[in-house]
Parts: structure tokens; sequence; C-alpha cells
């Protein structure tokens, strides 16, 4: 069987930098998005595989684990990536808004890992992509409390599943992708500010990150939290 | 001092019952600050650790994400939230102390405390 790394979000600037990292430590890769436009392209550049599906839907699961079974692979890493945001003041929040954030960034991966991480072989991982707004965050209430829930999710598997399957979290603060370039420049600068390493993120090194966590290179550590923003969260 | 609103965080609702326990929270938690009352959420301190079932620890993190979310947001309009993690079958006495101690506006915000040493020796969450 083919040991292969799927990842969430994959048609992303993040989720491209992981899937190029990762690239070169599995033998396959399936990049999985829901637009089947953008990810095609995606994929074929840095030669992976793809699925087009909408991990909000409840037949996600069984789409990719059938998806696997078609091309014999086994999953030996997951990479839960994908997530949306719907920001609003708390008073001003929408229901709608409210639950596909939650939807997307905290059930989607929880029956992801669920379907595949009782599938993967022994030394297997799995790396969810939570946030460092976790720990609190103006207008997001809805992302907080997916991202925070992600992680206790992330404990609770990876309690579960030791010693076969090693399960974690990566944090991120602000990532230079075309989502915050599309912030107001006066507000991403207020942000950047805060950041005691003076910038944002590269998608890059939060990829080499998410690889330590994947590799073998971190095969004592599980049910952890990395935080990787440039140290915001220590911050004044 | 008005009453504290209490939300206390079901238990065993499976991946399914996420979706709909996390936007329960959000509309009681919201509702209550609208309304000028202190909020309390109570989970397991266990739930926070992992220890158990994995939709019940993304629920009790995931509110402990909504009390900081709702703690950060609030400050202006003094809203006070906070979380109380206990086991099951602690005392009545030592929950409602904590609850008004937790409720007071002069008070702490966005603050969790955990009751029992469940905690000691783990990862701070």
């Amino acid at each position: 069987m083919t040991a292969a790394a799927i990842i969430t979000g994959g048609a992303g600037a993040l989720g491209q930098s992981i899937a190029s990292r990762l690239g070169g430590d599995l033998e396959a890769l399936l990049l999985v998005d829901v637009d089947q436009q953008t990810l095609a392209p995606v994929a074929d550049s840095i030669g992976a595989d793809h699925v087009a599906v909408d991990l909000a839907s409840d037949q996600a699961p069984d789409i990719l684990s059938a998806a696997l079974d078609e091309r014999g692979w086994i999953p030996r890493v997951l990479v839960n990536n994908a997530g949306v945001n719907r920001d609003a003041r708390i008073s001003r929040m929408s229901d709608e808004d409210f639950a596909t954030v939650v939807r997307v960034d905290l059930l989607a991966p929880a029956r992801l890992a669920l379907a595949l991480g009782p599938r993967m072989p022994d030394g297997g991982s799995i790396v969810n992509v939570a946030s460092r707004a976790a720990f609190g965050n103006f207008g997001q209430a809805n992302y907080v409390a997916a991202k925070a829930g992600l992680i206790g999710l992330t404990r609770s598997l990876a309690i579960q599943w030791a010693p076969r399957v090693r399960v974690n979290a990566i944090a991120p603060g602000l990532v230079d992708t075309p989502m915050t370039a599309g912030m107001p420049e006066n507000v991403l600068s207020r942000l950047i500010d805060r950041v005691p390493a003076g910038r944002m993120a590269q998608p890059d090194e939060i990829a080499e990150a998410v690889a330590f966590l994947a590799s073998r290179a971190a095969s004592y550590v599980t049910g952890q939290v990395l935080v990787a923003c440039g140290g915001r969260s220590i911050a004044p | 001092m008005t009453t504290p609103f209490v939300y206390e965080a079901p238990r065993g609702i499976g991946i399914a019952g996420l979706e709909a326990a996390v936007l329960d929270a959000f509309h009681q938690l919201r509702d209550a600050v609208a309304n000028g009352r202190a909020a309390i959420v109570i989970v397991r301190d266990r739930d926070l650790l992992g220890h158990g079932d994995p939709a019940d620890a993304a629920l009790a993190n995931g509110l402990l994400g909504l009390v900081r979310a709702f703690a950060t947001e609030g400050l202006r309009e003094h809203w006070v939230v906070n979380m109380l993690a206990i086991e099951e079958g602690a005392e009545d006495a030592a929950r409602r102390g904590w609850v008004e101690r937790l409720s007071d506006p002069q008070g702490v915000v966005g603050a969790l405390v955990r009751v029992g040493p469940l905690h000691l020796g783990r990862v701070p969450v």
C-alpha cells in the first residue's frame, strides 16, 4: 500500500505550501478542496492527486475514504487545514455565519479525523491547523470557538489513539495569504505592530512547522499545540 | 448585582450535536450579557484536558474559546464572562461560591478557574 498525505484546503496558499513541503516526505499526496477549477491546476503543479468535495457535507469522509481505496493508498498523514472565517461583532453575528464557521473549521476536521484515524498505520500523524485566535480575538467569536474546539478535539484523539497515531495542532498567527492581503492596510499594519517578529509568517514557514509535527522527527510529540505566531501570543 | 447566568455544558452530545450545542451557548451568552448579567460557563476539567469523548472535549474547549471571545469583545461594555471547570459531584457550596466570585462585576473577566487537582502537571489550556 502507498502511504499518502491528505491535505484539506489544498488549493489555498497555506495548503499549497504544506503539500509542497510534505511531497518530499511521502509517496503520495491527495489535495482536497471545494472548488475543482482552482484545485486541479494546483495539484497538477506539484504532482499531487486531488478530490474536490465540500468538507462541510456529511458525505465528505466517505468520499475521501473511497478515493483512497480506489488508488490503493493508506492515509499516513492527515492535515486538516481547510477553514473559513465570517467575522462580525457578537451583537451582529448571524446564526448562519456562526454555524458555517463551526461546521467547516470544527465539525469537518472532526469527522475526517474520526474517519481516517482508525485506518492509519502505526506512526500515522494528524495535524490540525488551529489558530492563535483560539486564545481569544475581537470580532471572531465563531472562529475562536471553532479553533479552540479543534484544540480540544486534538487532545482527546491524541489520548484515544496513542501510541499508534499522533494527533497535534498548530496555531498560526497572521500568515501572508490572499486573505490577509484583502484586509485594509491600516488594520493589517496595526495587527503586525503587535507581533514581536515584526511581520506576518510566510506560508512556507507554517508548512515547515506542520511538516515537523507530521514527521518522525516529532515521534514523541502528541496532543500538543505548536503556536507559530511570531510571538504575538506572549506580546504585551 | 443581577442574578448571574450559568451555562452548564451538555455532555454526550456526539460530533453530530456539536454545532447546535456551540450555537446554543453563543445565543444564551449573548442574551445574558445583553441583559446586563454576568455569565459563567461550567465544564468538566477532564473535558478541557481531552480525557474522554472527543465531542465533549471539543465542546468544552470551544466554550472556553467563546468565553475568551466574549471577554475580549465586551471589555468596553464591562461584560463579565468567565469559566468554571469543576468535576461532577463537587459540593454545591463550592460551585455556588465560585459562581458568585466569578460573577463579581469588579472581579475577573475571561478567566478560567479549575477546581480540583486534575490540572496539576498538565498543559495549561
